[in-house]
């Protein structure tokens, strides 16, 4: 009788929680004459129209480019962020350098409101000419992954027993190679985690993406709210929820592919920090 | 010293970081500080002049920077506690049937997978009253549907569609701690002939304070500084009614042009929040030694 209650509180949690994508998924799927006379949750003639439309007429809002940027710049951001961080993190794992000042400076940047930094580096891009380009999103969606992606590798590598360094030591190994060859295997469930989790995070950013990109760069999250802007006609319900779906669908199923590796890196970062 | 490495090595395992951090955002607080005392706009960015505090007076004498403070305050608040409470009795009441199935761990996991700007988008389509199923099915069974984006109501619709997101995250926190209290204590307790109700709130609650305790203060923060489904759902209106913060500060270079306002205003974000993240990380250590 219990587990009776608990699976419908399960069920309703899930479709309530889920919301928003349920309802935006059913609405692509609906011709727009559907939409305006039947808002219900029930579609009469199911039609893959929107998505048809989205994808071939693209000389105006062109989904393409917002992908490819999203893509462009969520790899830039996350491998940036794990090249940055996975030596840091072995020294600050086995040296200790670094753990009073610098590990909780980037800690705390995950709960920094990051308009504080935006304005300055729109000014900073404006001179250097990085404004609307991948590369400028790019590098500061490194930043924006920097916390989690410390957390995580710092975690992994300080359960690397010491041990094990000191073999490769005596075996006259520096720390550089032992750090290449040895930590980099060890860890790559740690860093594959934390790829998954930046990435998803990078390709989910919208403020820099709003502030820093006007055209060229436009990534997926500031791309979908151009559909909304209405021109003339009002907003073009099925087109806009076809945008969402396609925009939102990467994330998603990288999320419920790996969830198991993304819930430990989730409240990891929320327990040690 | 392992590895044979010196002091010097190790520094240089951290290089990379160090000076990145400098560039992308030791140069930016160098520019904000200057900028925040001086009068200037986009055609003056090169040359600006200084003018002191001005840019400060003019920030907290702005109605609009106290209301979005307000709106940041009283949003972040109430969505975390919101959050937390739901987070919780899903944890505590779900653990049960998720702890023999995993999977049913991915659906609840779900909506913190999509972009929160996305999410405020999906919610103009949900609760359009024309094309949206909310005011359709209300219409229909109640003959009415309260306006949700109107003044009145935006900004309980923006605590409502901000928790129904990142509750999946205080479930998660909540659930992990839950699962870690041991197994044993509950069976003494009800040995001794203690209610699963007394055992939640006299044992294990107490055990999963300082989780609960971390989850507030994350969800608090996330809410404080919200922008995204904020401003992808209703911008800042109506009237500037559901202007965050940092949404108070874009708008206030973008659209107003601004800078230095901007910058003195974010410059006082910025004070804040490292005094709430201080307040936090002595609380915090305290927690750790009471725990101890």
């Amino acid at each position: 009788m219990m587990n009776f209650l608990r699976w419908i509180v399960f069920c309703a949690a899930a479709i309530v929680l889920n919301f928003p994508v349920i309802v935006t998924l059913i609405t692509s799927f609906k011709s727009a004459r559907e939409i305006s006379s039947n808002p219900g949750f029930w579609i009469k003639a199911p039609t893959l129209d929107n998505y048809a439309q989205v994808l071939q007429v693209t000389d105006r809002l062109n989904i393409f480019a917002y992908l490819f940027n999203s893509l462009a710049v969520s790899l830039i951001g996350t491998v940036l962020a794990l090249v940055l961080t996975f030596p840091a993190a072995y020294a600050i794992a086995r040296s200790g350098y670094g753990r009073k000042t610098l590990l909780p400076v980037i800690i705390n940047l995950r709960a920094v409101p990051l308009i504080i930094f935006a304005i300055p580096i729109y000014m900073m891009f404006q001179f250097v000419g990085l404004l609307d380009t991948r590369l400028g999103l790019g590098l500061i969606l490194a930043i924006v992954n920097l916390p989690l992606s410390l957390i995580i590798l710092v975690n992994a590598l300080s359960e690397v027993p010491g041990e094990i360094d000191a073999a490769a030591a005596m075996d006259g190994a520096n720390s550089w190679q032992i750090m290449r060859r040895i930590m980099l295997p060890i860890c790559r469930p740690a860093l594959i985690t934390a790829f998954i989790f930046g990435f998803i995070t990078a390709w989910n950013e919208f403020l820099f993406g709003l502030m820093l990109t006007t055209n060229k760069a436009v990534p997926m999250t500031v791309g979908a709210s151009f559909f909304f802007a209405a021109s003339g006609g009002g907003v073009q319900w099925g087109a806009a929820s076809a945008v969402m779906i396609v925009g939102a669908l990467p994330p998603m199923l990288i999320g419920l592919m790996m969830y198991r590796q993304i819930s430990g890196s989730m409240t990891a970062g929320a327990v040690k920090g | 010293m392992v590895g044979g490495s010196s002091n010097i090595g190790w520094k240089l395992f951290l290089t990379p970081l160090v000076g990145f951090l400098l560039l992308f955002l030791g140069f930016p607080v160098i520019i904000d500080l200057v900028y925040s005392i001086s009068k200037v706009n986009f055609e003056s960015l090169r040359n600006p002049v200084p003018n002191g505090f001005e840019n400060y007076g003019e920030v907290l004498g702005d109605r609009q920077f106290w209301r979005a403070s307000w709106f940041s305050l009283r949003f972040g608040i109430i969505t975390a506690l919101a959050q937390c409470l739901l987070g919780l009795c899903l944890a505590v009441f779900l653990s049960p049937l998720i702890e023999k199935r995993a999977w049913l761990m991915a659906p609840l996991m779900l909506p913190l997978m999509v972009a929160p700007a996305m999410v405020g988008l999906m919610y103009r389509l949900v609760l359009h009253e024309f094309v949206g199923p909310v005011p359709y099915y209300l219409y229909m069974w109640f003959g009415d549907s309260p306006a949700f984006l109107n003044a009145d109501n935006s900004f309980w619709t923006l605590v409502v569609v901000e928790t129904l997101q990142w509750t999946p995250f205080a479930f998660l926190l909540f659930y992990t701690a839950y699962q870690a209290i041991s197994p044993e204590i509950r069976k003494a307790a009800s040995m001794d002939g203690a209610s699963a109700f007394q055992i939640l709130r006299f044992i294990e609650l107490p055990l999963m304070r300082p989780t609960l305790l971390v989850g507030f203060f994350i969800r608090f923060i996330d809410g404080f500084r919200v922008f995204d489904n904020v401003y992808t759902l209703t911008g800042s209106g109506p009237g500037g009614s559901t202007a965050s913060l940092p949404i108070y500060i874009y708008e206030t270079f973008f659209k107003q042009g601004a800078i230095g306002k901007a910058i003195a205003a974010s410059i006082i974000l910025f004070l804040v929040s490292f005094a709430v993240l201080y307040g936090l990380n002595w609380l915090g250590s305290r927690e750790k030694a009471v725990a101890r």
